[in-house]
């Protein structure tokens, strides 16, 4: 995979109580994240590569959280998941752009 | 081709047999918008043009109010402009079934 | 017993929990060769030599999925109960609203139980494990959303019409032939095609513009179980589209031949998809009080920046391109609502919802939201219906519409490019004639005409004498309509009733001299 690739990955999340946690951890892990809040929903985008890291979402949540957990939460996505582990998901795209 | 496990080879729902002696004939304007699309009309084959627009296709077209029926009319059978004879059926007139008719002008 | 009870038992990591409980349960048949135990999965062409290498991202495992499912049926169940205790049908923005939900019931609530059937029969026949089980949850989440779906709608079906006898509607209702026909031509294409058809082309390519933007209006507007179902059932959506895409990908890195037959449904099946979405555009900005996203914004979005700019670049490396009919998608957004809330209004006699003129303060959002397009070509239309209805004449298209012969959609759509001409297209086929909706739809007819000609069009049965008899009430008691379920939206019993309700409410507070007492047997009602 391309280091340079920025077509943006994203996920929408319901916006609630139960998911604060992982939409503040999703800001805390990824850097340029670009965040939009319509009714019931927030979209979170970022150039590339977005990941979702189990220790930041327990540390906000203050007790342990698995990342199967996360289906919960997501509405939709943009971008393949290339990561689905204990520890992180990592949502990027599959391969680089042809010039 | 269909690409299928056995034969394919099924009738049309909609084909001119099922109607007897009628066909189904579209009527549309071609230079306004207000009515949301063409209509459809089960009209006998050997129904005179002149009746076919006076008892089906002007009932509809008048329900706009600003359509002027004082106006010359101009018609076009499928791609084609088509000048059709008042007192001749339909059948006689070249409209097959499911044939779209546009009317122009007005 | 042997093991130390001291130490606790390793636990197995996500990819061997999921190798062991989904891959590992299959096995290899001995008295019957693979062909006769899959007997459908090569008649369509496609050249599948390894089937271990489908990758399931979610690592899903049936404990894992059981679970999290029940949560989620928990979490909504919650707030539905919530909600009809709280008597809130009452704090919805407007009884018109409903009709986007009477659509959403009649018209997809019934897909959602097709797609729990279909995707039963892909968990028995696909040859591969990993895909046969993602199949299978995907069917039961599909019973699931079709369950749930109606459950949630059941509380306002106590109170407003045209919700009853869904089922029966989407079977028999002109409009809903759309999305039936939809379904029905997938579900009778091969195991591959439905993949692409509906977990590629429909799942991840259109569902976001179905559910995403329309719950986030559910939620505006007052709607919170529709919201919640509306989410829930999205959650998952994004392991369907997850499906959807690994089909793909999967299919294109098989073989080098699967390529062109893939390009050929992915460009018939977003165009069939697309043609069902035209019903989203007119309920995203005509059928909610309080709008949300507009179709074109929503379409900019979820389309076009994450499909075609993110996905399909991908794509790409394996030689498919964006489908047919992309170009003329991006330039309908502009119009596609105002084209088929139209048809709406002049055929709401025959529907299972109201519809009346936009209010001012709509009118008003629609210019914003459709600068170049909204005051040209659509106001005046709705200024001449207005004065129209003002004079006594509320306007209903005294006849039956021509259906375009695949899409089943009245041929409402403009030639690509000009707003101001309807589009007429044809083929002929052993000596019958056949009309089309657009370039793309005789596309998919001349490609496959033996298929399109065993459409059921409404119209055509009902000048057969197959719907109930030969006059409009005739056919609409065949529809299992009753009183209030059509027409105009002013004076109807649900707009009555809704301000008899809401006069009670303020009666709390003293006034009852001012109270509309009026029954629904004598609210007005259009046609």
């Amino acid at each position: 995979m391309a280091m340079t690739e920025t077509r943006p990955v994203s996920v929408d999340l319901q916006e609630n109580e139960e998911n604060r946690a992982v939409i503040e951890a999703i800001e805390a892990d990824n850097e340029d994240l670009t965040i939009r809040h319509v009714p019931g929903l927030v979209k979170l985008q970022a150039p590339g590569r977005l990941v979702i890291k189990r220790e930041s979402v327990e540390e906000r949540l203050g007790r342990t959280w698995e990342t199967h957990e996360f289906q919960m939460a997501i509405v939709t996505l943009s971008g393949h998941i290339t990561e689905w582990d204990e520890d992180q998901i990592v949502l990027s795209w599959g391969h680089p752009e042809r010039d | 081709m269909i690409k299928s496990l056995g034969t394919y080879d099924f009738p049309s729902k909609s084909r001119q047999e099922l109607y007897g002696d009628d066909i189904l004939v579209h009527v549309w304007r071609k230079d306004s918008m207000f009515f949301c699309a063409a209509a459809t009309f089960r009209a006998p084959k050997a129904m005179k043009w002149t009746d076919f627009v006076d008892g089906m296709v002007m009932p509809l077209m008048t329900s706009d109010p600003d359509f002027d029926r004082t106006k010359e009319l101009s018609w076009q059978l499928v791609d084609d402009s088509f000048v059709p004879d008042p007192d001749k059926s339909l059948e006689e007139n070249g409209i097959h079934h499911k044939n779209t008719i546009a009317l122009i002008g007005a | 017993m042997t093991t130390n009870p001291t130490k606790p038992v390793k636990k197995l990591s996500m990819q061997q929990r999921y190798s062991a409980l989904t891959r590992d349960i299959d096995w290899t048949p001995s008295y019957v060769t693979e062909d006769q135990l899959y007997p459908h999965t090569t008649y369509e062409g496609i050249k599948i030599h390894d089937w271990s290498k489908w990758d399931d991202p979610f690592r899903l495992t049936v404990d894992a999925y059981y679970r999290y499912q029940a949560e989620k049926d928990k979490r909504l169940y919650a707030v539905l109960d919530g909600f009809a205790q709280g008597q809130g049908h009452l704090t919805l923005s407007d009884p018109a609203y409903l009709n986007a939900m009477k659509i959403f019931l009649g018209g997809v609530t019934p897909l959602e139980y097709q797609a729990n059937r279909h995707f039963s029969y892909l968990a028995r026949h696909f040859n591969g494990p990993g895909p046969r089980f993602a199949a299978q949850c995907q069917s039961v989440d599909e019973l699931r959303h079709a369950q749930t779906e109606i459950h949630t709608l059941s509380n306002y079906n106590k109170y407003y019409s045209g919700m009853h006898n869904f089922a029966k509607m989407h079977d028999r209702v002109w409009y809903l032939s759309v999305p039936k026909s939809y379904f029905d031509d997938a579900l009778s294409a091969g195991p591959f095609e439905f993949l692409i058809a509906i977990g590629f082309s429909f799942e991840y390519l259109l569902t976001n513009l179905l559910f995403v933007p329309f719950m986030s209006g559910a939620s505006f507007n007052g709607d919170l179980p529709t919201m919640t179902f509306g989410f829930s059932a999205q959650s998952d959506e994004s392991r369907h589209m997850t499906l959807g895409l690994e089909a793909i990908k999967f299919l294109l890195e098989q073989d080098e031949a699967n390529v062109p037959i893939v390009q050929e449904w992915v460009d018939k099946w977003f165009w069939r998809g697309y043609r069902v979405t035209a019903i989203i555009a007119m309920m995203l900005d005509y059928m909610l009080p309080r709008p949300v996203m507009s179709w074109k914004e929503s379409f900019e979005l979820y389309f076009e920046q994450q499909m075609l700019n993110g996905l399909f670049p991908d794509l790409a490396y394996y030689g498919i391109r964006p489908p047919k009919g992309v170009e003329q998608a991006i330039w309908e957004k502009e119009h596609l609502s105002h084209l088929v809330y139209h048809t709406f209004y002049q055929f709401s006699h025959a529907a299972n919802l109201t519809t009346s003129i936009p209010t001012k303060e709509h009118q008003a959002w629609l210019a914003s939201a459709y600068p170049d397009a909204f005051e040209q070509f659509y106001k005046p239309k709705w200024d001449k219906l207005e004065k129209m209805a003002a004079e006594g004449n509320r306007y209903f298209y005294p006849g039956l519409p021509q259906l375009c012969q695949v899409c089943q959609v009245p041929m409402l759509f403009t030639e690509h490019g000009d707003p101001t001409k309807l589009c007429q297209r044809h083929s002929e086929f052993k000596g019958e004639h056949f009309n089309f909706c657009s370039d793309h739809c005789k596309e998919i007819f001349d490609r496959e005409p033996e298929k399109y000609v065993q459409a059921w069009l409404p119209v055509h049965q009902i000048y057969l004498g197959n719907c109930g008899g030969p006059t409009i009430p005739d056919v609409l008691a065949w529809y299992g309509y009753a009183e209030g379920d059509s027409g105009e939206m002013l004076g109807n019993v649900d707009h009555n009733n809704w301000k008899k309700w809401h006069a009670q409410v303020d009666d709390s507070v003293g006034g009852r001299e001012s109270v509309e007492v009026g029954g629904a047997a004598e609210a007005g009602k259009g046609a």
